[in-house]
């Protein structure tokens, strides 16, 4: 809502699954204030939460107990349907496994999130245009998802996640499924969005994604145990005459 | 270095300031750029093991240059070298060292040894992907010396969790 | 909100786009059961009162006015409601004489061109004719009571005493005037010339005059207006409620056998959609939790797989209420004339229509539950060897049916869905079969329907005794049991009921007792079930009533299937009643030999100058239930094997990674193919063994109840015979597995990568 406010701010958020009557905390009490602009890579062992927080923020999953505020407006005590469509103005996904709708084209599935964000069919339809040109797959429109590789419907995914220029990108394990190659397409495409402003929260194991990132949260436990910007390389840049094979010695 | 020196010269004889060159041209940024001093040094050095032998070549107004070529000792040696395998992954790491040691003297806790031992690899991996951006997309043998270099470092990132996951 | 719509709309257009196949099977079934209902119900109305088509085909007559003289029909015409008007014509009594008969007619005179208004409808022969001035045209009901045919001769005496050689040269029907022997006196069309001839006297003649109206209700008002027009030259009218009332049959039994096959249809129709929108949205889960990551609503994920799978079902109505429309206009042109009444077809297509939405509304409501997390594609499945699958192994059952047992039943939603999915078609099969089995035991046995005698006879001009001894002289009557029918006054009802004497106490009819005992003495009775409703009395009872003034008090010593007059009917032998009613006996009822053809032995009897009447079977007015059966059984299939197929692709996109494992085990091709066929075919089979379980222990029950409430009471029912259910059983398993077998075998034979999607 105002201008200021951070994009993300979770407060003692906690989550505790009931299996089997047991109580299993997965997230245990998270402080995170995400401010615009701002690329966070969640890291961490598996089984240590991230998942969980992330779902949390894009409200797919309930907190237990804490505050989860977006864009300055509270959000963790909004209904399912609440939301539903606070996901369909604010916030796009990416999943590990792409998750396109099976039986729609490629076309459809981007624009889907525009139509219901209640743009109308020809704007959407420009939209989608404008993105699959960004990402290479003008020509791949009408195709199903089916037909594509695993980078291309990642790309697609991205493409949907970013159709109603959200104000937050949530990312979970996006190049988890990935082959190196795609895995590099799709850090390209991120990073070139974050440079242009875009607000994003991902959780991955891969350092190389990480890496793109201003901060890397670490958990552990469900516990934050570091949260911190990457810092400048200490030595000269690498490159004019590199140095890898110094840096392994 | 002598190894990979001797191998330029199997293939044709060479002066010193051709084998800088060779070598920059096959491996690409991703490589430390040799010093041509410390070429000199080491082909003196292989010369005096009767690896290599040189001959110097008479040039029209200029010194005369020192082409080496090797030698049927410097073959056998390089023969032995290539077919020997070469040695595994480190088993002696500092940082290793430091985990463990740093928090008997109380100097510092392990948490916050591996937050930065973290960050610090990721800003190197941060270098190494920006490197892999720069570098010429057709130079192979250079692109994978750094995707090595990654992987090498995800590795290393990994092992660092292990680390924090199961060292009290 | 309208572009929301339209994202909804979207992903509905491309599901369906998707599954083009599956989808038209769905509209294809729900067309097949509407279909079948409109037609049963058609057929029904049409079967049970004939007067509707009748009246509308021949465009009849709402009121017959008969009177002395020629009325003045420009009079009649102008009055308000009256759009047509019919005749007048000539109408005279006469006496036919056929076979040593003589039987009361009447002769109505008719032009020789097809009137516009009360149209006589040709059924057999020729209409009448000016050349061939002595052809008349029968009544058919008549013609069939008396045996004629067209060429038959037609002697015909006036009331001058005067023989006319006619012939019948046709035979016709018509909505103005009520069946023989219920309508009296049969009736012939003549040209006027012909009737002229035979009644010469206008004196002796009367004058009919038919008056068609806009509106059947304004009747009353008519008949006032043109009975003061007339003044008074009228001397009796008739009315169309009459002649509806006398054609009507007692049709409960057949109505609510209907609307058990109704409920059945519903029941039909819900599943084949719960079964396609539910398999559907278990294929779908993954999406529909993409769906809501996005920013769908549970409300809307609820309301698009509403939209989507109502619209399929809706579809489905409507094209089966079109092409029932279609089918009773061209195909069934000849028997049925009406399409069905707006109500029976407005209550078949709400009906339908909420089965469907309710039916649609709970795989939706499960859809809108989905956590909008989509979850890792194929959880790899958490079965494990049951005991049951460990004993197999044990005594060394092949792997490939242990395996596929285990699959088939570890997963239990899916496993639940193809059991229930076919059990329940079968099980409607079955009590469908029961259905048949009844009326082919009503048709086999007719003396368990209380119709042990084939034939009545009436003494008509014989005395009682003389058409005794000539009926029992034929070869195939093997007894013949006095009787008489009366109405009789229930003390505290307004109403009478039928009492029937036959037989003797000492000499009982064989009436089907199916609860206490036969009556064995004087003042002792039997009685249907509609009777003991009626009047609220239990065997063992007394009842008081008045047969003719005089009073008579019996005591219901047992209960009888009783298949006339909704089974209202007290019966008793004939020694019971008053020597005034009891002697002479009115008709007589002849038990035949076995195998002996009533038709035949009828012929000769009539020959015989004897008035001879055959039973009606309820089976023969039921027919119109076995057409029904047969299509509902064919839709019910279709169901079940639709079911199947949703079940089977179901299993088959569970076991891509199994697929991949199993062959990596070393399981072969066809091993690997007899998995997936006992994955589904098992709960397959388990679900027709149970529906057909089930159907047959239901199907006799419901029959009595179906029997009870209409007054026969219970005590028809019957299951499927043990061949029939035998039968049914290995063609409905035989389907079932080959239904499987074609998609794991082409699953069994693909090369299936061990990757994730």
């Amino acid at each position: 809502m105002t201008a200021d406010a951070p994009v993300v701010r979770a407060v003692n958020v906690v989550k505790i699954y009931q299996t089997g009557g047991l109580p299993v905390p997965a997230v245990r009490g998270v402080d995170l204030t995400v401010e615009a602009g701002e690329f966070v890579a969640i890291m961490g062992p598996s089984g240590s939460g991230k998942s969980t927080l992330v779902h949390m923020l894009g409200g797919l999953d309930t907190r237990t107990s804490g505050e989860i505020w977006l864009d300055g407006r509270r959000a963790d005590t909004l209904s399912e349907s609440g939301w539903a469509v606070l996901r369909r103005e604010k916030i796009g996904f990416v999943f590990q496994f792409f998750n396109l709708v099976a039986n729609m084209t490629v076309a459809d599935n981007v624009e889907l999130p525009a139509l219901l964000g209640g743009v109308s069919p020809r704007q959407a339809k420009e939209r989608r245009d404008y993105l699959l040109g960004e990402l290479g797959l003008a020509d791949r429109a009408e195709a199903s998802p089916a037909q594509l590789s695993g980078g291309e419907q990642q790309r697609v995914a991205l493409a949907r996640a970013l159709a109603n220029q959200p104000r937050l990108l949530l990312a979970d394990e996006p190049t988890g499924n990935l082959d190196s190659r795609n895995t590099r397409d799709v850090l390209r495409l991120l990073g070139k969005v974050h440079g242009q402003g875009q607000t994003i929260v991902l959780v991955t194991h891969d350092a190389r994604v990480a890496s793109m990132a201003d901060r890397v949260v670490s958990l552990l436990d469900g516990q934050i145990v570091d949260d911190g910007a990457i810092p400048k390389s200490r030595r000269r840049p690498l490159g004019a005459a590199g140095d890898v094979v110094e840096l392994r010695s | 270095m002598r190894q990979s020196l001797l191998a330029l010269l199997a293939k044709e004889p060479a002066h010193g300031y051709e084998l800088k060159q060779a070598l920059e041209t096959i491996f690409g940024g991703a490589y430390p750029s040799p010093n041509i001093g410390q070429i000199y040094v080491t082909l003196g050095r292989l010369e005096k093991d009767g690896y290599v032998r040189s001959v110097d070549v008479e040039q029209a107004n200029r010194p005369n240059k020192k082409v080496y070529y090797i030698t049927a000792a410097g073959r056998e040696a390089l023969e032995t070298w290539v077919e020997e395998p070469t040695e595994g992954p480190r088993v002696r790491d500092e940082f290793f060292m430091k985990l463990v040691l740093a928090p008997m003297t109380g100097l510092s806790d392990r948490m916050a040894l591996v937050n930065r031992q973290r960050r610090h690899y990721l800003a190197l991996m941060r270098d190494l992907r920006e490197l892999a951006e720069r570098t010429d997309p057709a130079n192979r043998v250079a692109l994978l010396l750094i995707e090595g270099a990654m992987l090498h470092l995800q590795a290393d990132l990994d092992w660092l969790e292990r680390c924090q996951e199961d060292l009290p | 909100m309208i572009t929301t719509r339209t994202a909804e709309l979207r992903w509905i257009r491309a599901d369906l786009r998707a599954r083009r196949g599956q989808a038209a099977l769905t509209v294809l079934a729900v067309a097949g059961i509407v279909t079948a209902l409109i037609i049963a119900a058609t057929l029904l109305e049409d079967g049970t009162n004939p007067w509707r088509g009748l009246f509308e085909r021949s465009n009849g007559a709402h009121i017959w006015i008969h009177s002395k003289d020629v009325p003045d029909v420009s009079a009649l015409r102008r009055l308000n409601g009256v759009t047509d008007v019919a005749g007048p014509y000539h109408s005279a009594p006469a006496t036919l004489v056929t076979r040593g008969r003589r039987v009361p007619i009447t002769l109505q005179e008719t032009p020789a061109a097809f009137p516009a208004v009360a149209r006589p409808l040709l059924r057999e022969g020729r209409w009448l004719d000016v050349r061939t001035p002595n052809g008349v045209v029968v009544e058919r009901s008549f013609a069939r009571a008396l045996g004629l045919r067209p060429g038959s001769p037609f002697t015909v005496t006036g009331l001058n005493g005067a023989t006319h050689a006619l012939t019948v040269a046709g035979l016709a029907e018509s909505g103005d005037q009520g069946f023989y022997p219920e309508w009296t006196p049969g009736l012939a069309w003549t040209l006027g010339q012909t009737l002229n001839v035979v009644e010469p006297a206008p004196g002796r003649t009367e004058t009919v005059t038919g008056l068609r109206l806009a509106d059947p209700a304004t009747t009353d008002l008519v008949v006032q207006r043109a009975v003061f027009t007339m003044r008074n030259q009228v001397q009796r009218v008739t009315t169309w409620r009459e002649v509806r009332a006398s054609m009507e049959l007692d049709n409960r039994l057949l109505g609510l056998l209907l609307a058990l096959f109704g409920g059945a249809g519903l029941a039909a129709a819900a599943l084949a959609l719960a079964n396609a929108a539910g398999g559907r949205v278990l294929m779908q889960l993954r999406d529909i939790a993409t769906l809501k990551s996005l920013g769908f609503t549970r409300g809307q994920v609820v309301r698009m797989l509403v939209t989507e799978h109502g619209t399929l079902g809706l579809l489905g109505i409507a094209a089966g209420a079109v092409v029932a429309r279609l089918i009773t206009a061209y195909a069934m042109g000849e028997t049925v004339v009406v399409p069905l009444s707006a109500g029976p077809l407005a209550a078949i297509i709400v009906g339908t229509s909420l089965t469907v939405l309710i039916a649609v509304l709970i795989p939706a409501w499960r859809g809108g539950r989905t956590p909008p997390i989509p979850a890792a594609p194929a959880a790899p499945p958490r079965g494990h060897l049951s005991r049951l699958a460990r004993v197999a192994l044990l005594v060394r059952l092949p792997p490939a049916l242990v395996l596929g047992a285990r699959d088939a039943f570890t997963r239990r939603t899916p496993a639940a869905l193809t059991v229930c999915g076919v059990a329940i078609p079968m099980m409607m099969i079955t009590i469908g079969l029961g259905c048949w089995t009844t009326l082919d035991d009503f048709i086999r046995h007719p003396e368990s329907v209380g119709q042990a005698a084939a034939l009545t006879v009436r003494p008509g001009e014989l005395t009682a005794e003389e058409a005794r001894q000539r009926a029992m002289a034929d070869q195939d009557v093997v007894a013949a049991y006095p009787g008489a029918e009366l109405d009789a006054l229930v003390p505290w009802q307004t109403r009478t009921v039928r009492t029937r004497a036959l037989g003797l106490s000492s000499d009982p009819y064989p009436f089907p007792v199916v609860e206490g005992r036969m009556f064995a003495d004087r003042g002792e009775a039997v009685a249907g079930q509609g009777l003991l409703d009626l009047l609220g009395v239990r065997i063992g009872d007394r009842v008081r009533m008045t047969i003719g003034g005089t009073p008579l008090i019996v005591r219901i010593v047992g209960r009888v299937v009783e298949p006339e007059q909704d089974g209202e009917v007290l019966s008793f032998g004939v020694d019971s009643l008053a020597a005034k009613d009891a002697l002479p006996p009115q008709f007589y009822a002849l038990v035949l030999r076995p195998g002996a053809d009533a038709a035949q032995v009828r012929a000769r009897l009539q020959g015989q100058g004897l008035e001879v009447a055959q039973a009606v079977n309820p089976a023969d007015r039921l027919a119109v239930i076995r057409v029904i059966i047969v299509a509902l059984v064919a839709v019910l299939a279709l169901i079940g094997l639709a079911s199947l197929l949703t079940a089977s692709a179901l299993g088959l996109r569970d076991h891509v990674f199994d697929l991949a494992v199993l062959k990596a085990m070393g399981l072969t091709p066809r091993q690997v193919t007899a998995t997936l066929v006992t994955a589904t075919g098992l709960p397959a089979a388990v679900g027709v063994v149970l529906g057909a379980a089930a159907g047959a222990s239901w199907s006799r029950w419901l029959i009595d109840l179906e029997g009870r409430g209409s007054g026969v009471g219970a005590g028809i029912g019957r299951a499927p015979t043990p061949g029939m259910l035998a039968a049914t059983l290995l063609i409905a398993i035989g389907a079932a597995l080959l239904v499987a077998l074609i998609p794991a075998r082409r699953a069994a034979r693909a090369r299936v990568p061990v990757t994730a999607r």
